[in-house]
């Protein structure tokens, strides 16, 4: 595999918009997190 | 519990097949980077479900529904830092370990700080780990022993010693592959005994109607903020504040300094790989967790129309019932099936109301059956009092029991022996990445670092397996010995972890990002550190997730003070690893 290869971040430009994904998916979980257990309760 | 011997086929059968597997897939180079790391060439999803499988032990899918079921799922919250920390993993370890081409995690600290550095911190790391992989092998055995009556001595031998068997021959590729096919027939049976609660369920009661009954009986509080009258209760184990910040800690400490986990993605054929098997185990681990304690809801509100047991743990049920206080027990019992039976009644007229969309008939239930809940419960404490008295080792805590029970009591044949072959999956899953890193700690760091004459590739491979040998040895007789922990050792298998994770990960931290301070300024604090970690245990004064932030927060404070006072003075400039930092 050559060095351009291993440099290529998969899906997006940048490993910044990965770790924003991350972070912004478990803020979306815990805010619906929140309103199933208002909902069910 | 009633094992036929169709269950025995299936049990059976699964275990032939991950055993065959993971000696079949076992071929690699036999030299230490085949041994240890795979000779880097794993995808990224291999690395995923290795991180995944290495992470979840049995207790994990026997503990949580049953949390679920008597707690609620706030301990969801506990993996709430996980992807706060993969996102720290993957900016200031991953690319370290890659560039340096190191073997174990702790190799970096040799070339940041000094060999006594790398050492105390690897025996840190294979003595909390060494103990901690004993007790995760007699946790399951001793669930066994207690539903099936199995020999705990001949059960521990058999998980510990079939496991060593592939993770000895085959590295860690053999126990790479046979965590994805581990995985894949966990997650597959836990969703069928969820299916299967949910069937069982009488006639007009769905999912929907399932987590109204645990939602308005207080089990779907997946977010709690630990905050009472009295202020923020510190000794609260699962809230969103202690997941997210000592669950970050933990996560980091774990992921980014646990030989176990950094080994799996050190596997991973380049660091784009790894990064990538990290940050996906960040997207998945809180839903899939959020699923399996979404059993124990679906559980309890099965139980709610079928009888319940007063107290899960059948064999000890059954010394109580053989005691002088099986007339209490008794008693007790049977105020408890009464209380059932009125709350069967409520939540059947609950069901109705939910289904007219009746709203001031849905409130009064809810109060109704919230006050039922509570009846229950007291019954339920005097029940565990009562088993405490008779069984004075015992805890009363039948929590493991659970979701065991309603497997025993009410799956088909063959799903039975499906479920308790999970348990073997799941343990040896997460105890053969365990055992491969401290094989692989022992021979990198301490082995091969201190032993002066150079050994060929075969002999160094020759060595790893003896040592994964001798630690899986070790492993079965700590577990044998820790059996007399009773049901204690699962939290004793967190708490030891909380021990060590926080003062090795501040000795990372200080490497990463406190630049001028050296070897012998961070050992000092580390040992200041974890003397601290162990008064703050001992006072009693936090929960044991916020051990690791104490930990962590002491070696950074610490370390820096002894720079500042004692080693500044030395001005040789700490060596630091030649490489770029992202």
């Amino acid at each position: 595999m050559s060095p351009i290869q291993q440099e290529k971040i998969p899906v997006f430009k940048k490993w910044r918009y990965w770790y924003w994904l991350v972070i912004g998916f478990l803020l979306l979980l815990m805010v619906l997190f929140y309103l199933f257990t208002k909902h069910f309760a | 519990m009633n094992f036929s011997r169709l269950d025995w086929t299936v049990l059976i059968l699964t275990l032939t097949l991950i055993i065959v597997y993971g000696v079949y897939r076992s071929r690699t180079s036999k030299n230490l980077e085949g041994y240890l790391l795979s000779d880097r060439q794993m995808p990224w999803w291999i690395v995923l479900l290795s991180i995944m499988g290495t992470q979840a032990s049995a207790i994990t899918f026997l503990t949580a529904p049953g949390q679920a079921y008597s707690d609620g799922m706030r301990f969801v919250q506990y993996y709430f830092g996980l992807p706060f920390a993969m996102v720290v993993v993957c900016i200031a370890f991953v690319p370290v370990f890659h560039k340096l081409k190191i073997f174990t995690a702790y190799e970096y600290l040799e070339q940041r700080f000094d060999v006594k550095t790398r050492l105390l911190t690897s025996f840190l790391f294979l003595l909390s780990r060494g103990i901690s992989t004993g007790i995760s092998i007699v946790a399951p055995a001793i669930v066994l022993h207690s539903m099936l009556g199995w020999d705990i001595l001949f059960t521990n031998l058999f998980m510990g010693g079939l496991l060593i068997i592939y993770t000895v021959s085959g590295g860690a590729k053999a126990v790479a592959y046979t965590q994805q096919l581990q995985f894949i027939i966990i997650y597959a049976a836990m969703f069928i005994a969820a299916w299967w609660a949910l069937k069982m369920l009488p006639q007009g009661i769905g999912i929907t109607e399932a987590l109204h009954i645990g939602g308005k009986s207080g089990r779907l509080n997946v977010i709690t903020t630990g905050v009472t009258d009295k202020g923020f209760d510190w000794k609260d184990k699962y809230n969103i504040w202690s997941g997210v910040i000592g669950g970050f800690f933990l996560a980091v400490s774990y992921f980014g300094t646990d030989q176990s986990q950094v080994g799996r993605y050190l596997t991973a054929r380049n660091e784009q790989e790894s990064k990538i098997g990290l940050l996906m185990n960040g997207l998945v681990k809180v839903p899939l967790q959020f699923c399996i304690l979404l059993i124990g809801v679906f559980l309890f509100a099965f139980y709610q129309f079928n009888k319940a047991p007063a107290y899960f743990n059948l064999a000890q049920e059954k010394t109580v019932k053989q005691s002088v206080n099986a007339r209490e027990f008794a008693a007790a019992d049977q105020q408890f099936q009464q209380i059932q039976d009125e709350k069967r009644k409520t939540v059947t007229a609950l069901g109705t109301a939910l289904q007219q969309d009746n709203k001031p008939a849905v409130d009064q239930l809810r109060t109704k059956l919230q006050e039922q809940q509570q009846q229950a419960q007291v019954v339920r404490d005097s029940i565990q009092n009562i088993v405490k008295k008779t069984i004075p080792d015992s805890e009363g805590n039948d929590t493991n029991y659970i979701f065991l029970r309603f497997v025993g009591d009410y799956l088909p044949n063959g799903l039975v022996g499906l479920i308790i072959a999970i348990i073997f999956l799941a343990s040896w899953s997460s105890i053969a990445a365990a055992l491969h890193a401290l094989a692989s700690c022992t021979m990198v760091d301490f082995h091969k670092r201190l032993r002066k004459k150079a050994a060929t590739p075969l002999q160094e491979y020759r060595w790893s397996q003896t040592y994964a040998l001798i630690w899986g040895l070790f492993c079965i007789v700590v577990a044998q010995f820790s059996y007399n922990l009773g049901n204690s050792l699962i939290e004793a298998v967190n708490i030891l972890g909380s021990w060590f994770y926080g003062t090795i990960l501040g000795i990372f931290l200080v490497a990463f990002y406190l630049k001028r301070v050296g070897g012998s300024a961070v050992f000092t604090g580390a040992i200041l550190a974890e003397i601290t970690v162990i008064v703050v245990y001992s006072l009693n004064l936090f929960s044991f997730l916020w051990l690791n932030v104490v930990g962590a927060v002491c070696v950074v404070v610490y370390a820096s003070l002894a720079h500042i006072l004692f080693f500044a003075k030395n001005k040789t400039a700490p060596t630091q690893p030649k490489l770029k930092t992202q």
